[in-house]
């Protein structure tokens, strides 16, 4: 395949990556949160051979560092028989005191584990670091297979490359077993920082790939030692948690206090044996760098076998005679903190001035045990397309291993990482490097041994209460952000051909009916009925474009747009692929810029809008119908619905009982804003009656727009939430939609149509008033009784004199 | 010396917490020189659970969690504790130069676990601003027990302890710019200054006995204890410039003050909080 042609192929590969919303965030970036992944469409090969030697070392690097925090955490023999230095671990940071003593339940500290290998030019292999708190990367190395199978799938096939799909079947297991320990039916739940975590992304991809909760630490509680997951109908008890939090921010109880991540009382439950934590708490006192030095000898101890694979040469600091061979080759080396830390980075003395250099040897002397000292890996290159062509860079090779309830098993491939610059030895995410699909050859079964037969029991058929609180919050105000945003295209598609110029503009939209409208909805200030027509016509175009384009104002499309995603991006392990590719293209409808002569009426917008309403009724659909009926599509429709009535119970406000005398245009303009025109006339020819707007747009509950159509919903959705108080007959929310309901079945129209002495229409305002209020109510009853997160606060009782 | 000690931890809270959880160390450790004759810890409203457990220190740690809503939280610790003087110091020529040596070696008796004490915690992290401060105290072979009662007297001296003037949220290096603070201050401050001479010292958290002249007899206090190769530990309380003997009660010991946080917890909901603290500790007739 000729550069040409690859170029054209990877045009899909782009496109994959961004309609599949494979991001990774980093740090301080001026963009945002999240950024398109970074990933090379040529994958890096790895031969057969070469693949089974790998393959042994990482399974028992894997063992070792296992059998390292057993004795560390428990004993500590290897401490008192002097082949673990006792500095490196009292004063080690990532020792938490808390987590001594503790065997996790299932026996097992490290269920996940992955290591940074390089290559050097002459095809040895090299660990440059271990990953053992909650190692990153495997979901992304899957998703660079998705990718590079659909861009390469002539290649990708003729070359026999191994599967993934085997490896997180055999993870799934491994924490399965542990999680039952004995019982049926365990629950297991992926606990995250959050969605501004750098990967959140892998850890909803996670999630939905095993199906199992995403949950953050105010989603769990802890009871007696146990803990429990906050769902709609109650507290249902944890077996297994898959932590992506780290060690330090587990409890803020026992670990760090600063922080309110994780869940106080956990490390009590851990302890008491009731729960499991993966990776165990303090395994990340097994990235210690300084560690490697010592590994060999480890290994003879605790595995009475040879580290196959040996760790990039290591001298730690803290003992004299390393000390001596750093201080005298310190140009040939790369200095490292002795204890892994976030954020600093290695020095490299050869590159440095003499001053600096000597600066440097003088700290190391000072406080020599917290410097480590590595050699420098020549790394070896790989083809990387630039849009030139193809360069060489820099690769290191991130392989995976999983406890899979009996032994280690490796992922046959990784995700092999590009370094940014030519010439660049840093190989990091963090710093925007890129990525590569990793393609291991052979006839995949011969390698692998037959799937292990899960053992465990599960309930396939779980009780539909058993969704996190938290997240039927979300899909409650996705409901209402969606449908605010459709009911704002749908006023302004209606409103902008007011602005066409033409005074008479019969019966539809004048700019007189927009403005008293507008102003009734409280979107434009009190006082614009009567400003002179230019500037009416104005205030109209400005608001309109502003409604269209400006990402700040708060009833504009593109904040409510904000939200949508903001809510998306917490929800990403339950939205379908096809849901996530239309929001897409949503937010690139919104994203363009206003045009640039703000006078001029925004008709182009039109289209714009008349698209978005399609894209938007995808969107809804596809979130509707892609959901199974439980309680989270019920709280998706009933943030919907209330939404849609609020909004038709406002319109009926400014557009019926606050309006003028002459209420056809107003009535016109409701009818297409409610897109009911069709059937009005339909029902009742054309003459424009109030009463028989107020009965379609109100009271028929056959009419998808109605009020009432949206309570007769909503009193089926309520009648189905889970039971929280048997004793209560009629529960508050319940009550709310039917008093609701009863005033608009009871509601004499025709009288409600009819004006007052005053000329007013008061009877129909107080009824859209109490109406407004009851649904307020609604919502705010919902979310107290279902949807509410109390937030945590420290107690610190000490004071002194 | 008999004495009866009550500890009055009081929460008050700007609006109800639904729940809360909450770790104590609050039971006076078992010494040589020190016998624990009751101990008991009430709490109001009645906890769901009481737990107890040793930590890594060897502090008795008391756990419990309150699950009905409530506005204030009480927890009154009470215990009845004989005090015998420590044994007086035989002054061992060992010079501090020999004591971080062989600790460093670890190959006496307790070395090994006085390791634990020797490099940087999480509140007590040594800079060379400490180790300077050393200087003038450390000087070549000068005996481990003179120069470190020096250390308590100089700390006792240039420092200015004025009550509140800092919080715990307050970095040790902070308050030993200012020279002013409260005790945990003085005890980091010292353990620092040791660490960075790379001698092992732990934080004690106990209590002072009421109505003596020292200060911070009436709330928590805290002081240092340092490891003497071939003797043991030995206490030393550099805000009152004493070596504590008989009328000092100790609760527990760790790393520094993170590590026997006597009281500590967490709430669900509750908003800001305000804390009363009351000690006593009284002599007791036989």
């Amino acid at each position: 395949m000729g550069f040409q042609q690859l170029s054209r192929r990877w045009q899909t590969g782009i496109q994959v990556i961004q309609s599949n919303g494979i991001t990774y965030n980093v740090y301080g970036d001026p963009q945002g949160k999240e950024r398109p992944w970074p990933m090379d469409p040529i994958p890096l090969i790895i031969a057969e051979e070469e693949w089974v030697f790998i393959e042994r070392a990482i399974a028992q690097r894997a063992q070792l560092l296992d059998s390292l925090l057993r004795d560390l955490y428990g004993p500590q023999e290897l401490i008192h028989e002097n082949r673990y230095p006792p500095a490196l671990l009292y004063g080690n940071p990532h020792f938490p005191r808390p987590a001594a003593g503790i065997v996790p339940r299932g026996g097992v500290f490290l269920h996940a584990y992955a290591a940074d290998l390089a290559r050097s030019p002459d095809g040895r292999w090299w660990v440059i670091t271990d990953r053992t708190q909650s190692p990153s990367g495997m979901g992304y190395a899957l998703e660079n297979r998705l990718v590079s199978a659909r861009v390469l799938p002539n290649v990708f096939s003729q070359y026999q490359v191994r599967q993934l799909g085997r490896y997180f079947d055999a993870q799934r297991n491994g924490l399965l077993a542990t999680a039952a320990n004995g019982r049926s039916s365990p629950r297991m739940v992926l606990l995250t920082p959050g969605p501004n975590n750098e990967t959140y992304f892998e850890h909803a991809f996670q999630a939905k790939y095993w199906g199992l909760p995403l949950v953050e630490g105010a989603d769990l509680t802890v009871r007696d030692n146990r803990v429990y997951l906050k769902t709609l109908a109650g507290l249902d008890p944890v077996d297994l948690i898959l932590r992506r939090l780290d060690d330090s921010y587990c409890d803020p109880l026992e670990l760090r206090s600063d922080s309110l991540l994780g869940v106080p009382g956990l490390m009590q439950a851990v302890r008491s044996g009731t729960v499991t934590l993966a990776n165990a708490v303090g395994s990340g006192l097994m990235e210690t760098p300084a560690q490697m030095a010592f590994l060999p000898g480890l290994c003879q101890r605790l595995l009475g076998e040879e580290l196959l694979m040996p760790s990039v040469a290591t001298w730690w600091c803290g003992q004299d005679a390393p000390l001596r061979y750093v201080l005298d080759h310190l140009e040939e080396v790369v200095i490292k903190p002795a204890f892994a830390r976030l954020g600093h980075h290695p020095y490299f003395p050869a590159s440095m001035p003499d001053g600096e250099r000597r600066e440097l040897a003088h700290r190391i002397q000072a406080e020599p045990e917290q410097f480590v000292a590595q050699e420098q890996v020549a790394l070896s290159s790989a083809p990387v397309r630039t849009d030139t062509g193809l360069v060489p860079r820099h690769v290191s090779l991130r392989v995976f291993a999983a406890w899979d309830g009996q032994g280690y098993t490796v992922m046959p491939g990784g995700l092999t990482r590009v370094s940014t610059a030519d010439q660049s030895l840093v190989v990091t995410m963090q710093q925007g490097g890129g990525s590569k699909d990793t393609w291991v050859l052979g006839s995949a079964d011969e390698h692998v041994s037959p799937s292990r037969p899960m053992n465990v029991e599960v309930d396939a058929r779980r009780n539909q209460g058993d969704l996190p609180s938290r997240v039927a919050d979300n899909l409650y105000w996705l409901g209402r952000y969606t449908e605010r945003v459709e009911g704002g295209v749908r006023l302004v598609r209606v409103l902008l051909p007011g602005l066409s110029g033409e005074e008479d503009f019969g019966r539809s939209a004048s700019l007189d009916t927009c403005i008293r409208l507008l102003t009734g909805l409280y979107l434009l200030p009190p006082e614009s009925p009567k400003l002179s027509l230019a500037q009416q016509r104005w205030q109209v175009q400005r608001l309109l474009t502003d409604m269209v384009y400006d990402p700040a104002r708060i009833s504009g499309l593109g904040w409510n747009l904000k939200q949508i995603r903001r809510l998306s991006w917490r929800l990403k392990e339950r939205l379908s692929a096809d849901t996530w590719r239309v929001l897409q293209e949503l937010e690139t409808e919104f994203a363009r810029t206003p045009p640039a002569v703000p006078e001029q009426p925004p008709f182009a917008e039109m289209n714009l809008l008349d698209h978005a309403i399609f894209t938007l009724s995808a969107f809804a659909g596809l979130l509707m119908e892609n959901m199974t009926r439980g309680h989270g599509w019920r709280f998706l429709d009933i943030g919907r619905r209330i939404e849609r009535a609020l909004q038709m119970v406002e319109l009926l406000r400014s557009g019926i009982a606050q309006a003028p005398a002459d209420l056809d245009p107003y009535l016109e303009m409701l009818l297409q804003i409610a897109d009911s025109s069709i059937t009005y006339r339909t029902r009742y020819l054309t003459t424009l009656r109030a009463g028989l707007v107020l009965d379609l747009l109100l009271a028929d509950e056959g009419n998808p727009r109605s009020v009432a159509f949206q309570l007769s919903r909503l009193q089926k959705h309520v009648e189905h939430l889970p039971e929280r108080d048997e004793t209560e007959r009629y529960p508050l929310e319940q009550r709310l939609v039917l008093k609701a309901l009863a005033s608009v079945r009871l509601a004499r129209l025709d009288d409600l149509a009819l004006r007052e002495s005053a000329g007013q229409l008061g009877d129909l305002e107080r009824l859209l008033k109490q109406l407004r209020t009851d649904l307020t109510e609604l919502s705010e009853a919902l979310t107290a009784k279902f949807l509410s997160h109390l937030t945590p606060s420290r107690l610190s009782g000490s004071a002194w004199d | 010396m008999l004495y009866r000690a009550r500890h009055v931890t009081r929460y008050v809270y700007e609006s109800p917490v639904s729940h809360s959880l909450n770790e104590v160390r609050l039971t006076p450790r078992v010494l040589d020189y020190q016998q624990l004759h009751e101990s008991a810890i009430r709490v109001e409203p009645e906890p769901a659970s009481f737990q107890f457990r040793k930590d890594y220190f060897g502090n008795d740690v008391t756990t419990f969690s309150v699950f009905e809503t409530h506005d204030r939280l009480t927890t009154t610790a009470t215990s009845i504790v004989e005090v015998q003087a420590e044994p007086a110091t035989i002054e061992p020529a060992v010079t501090w130069e020999e004591a971080r040596n062989e600790i460093a070696n670890h190959t006496g008796p307790g070395c090994l676990e006085a390791l634990e004490f020797v490099f940087d915690s999480p509140f007590v992290t040594t800079t060379p601003e400490l180790l300077e401060f050393a200087a003038p105290t450390f000087t070549p072979r000068r005996p481990l027990i003179d120069a470190v009662k020096e250390l308590s007297h100089r700390i006792y001296t240039e420092f200015h302890y004025q009550p509140k003037s800092t919080s715990i949220e307050m970095p040790m290096i902070e308050a030993f710019r200012l020279k002013t603070g409260v005790c945990q201050d003085f005890a980091h401050i010292m353990i620092g200054t040791l660490r960075s001479l790379h001698l092992a010292a732990r934080y004690v958290s106990g209590y002072l006995r009421s109505g003596t002249k020292y200060q911070g007899a009436e709330a928590s206090h805290a002081w240092v204890s340092v490891f003497v190769p071939s003797r043991g530990w030995q206490a030393f309380d550099p805000t009152n410039d004493v070596l504590p003997s008989g009328n000092h009660l100790t609760l527990a010991w760790g790393r520094d003050y993170g590590d026997v946080t006597p009281v500590k917890g967490v709430a669900i909901g509750g908003g800001g909080h305000t804390v009363e603290v009351e000690v006593e500790v009284r002599p007791l007739a036989r």
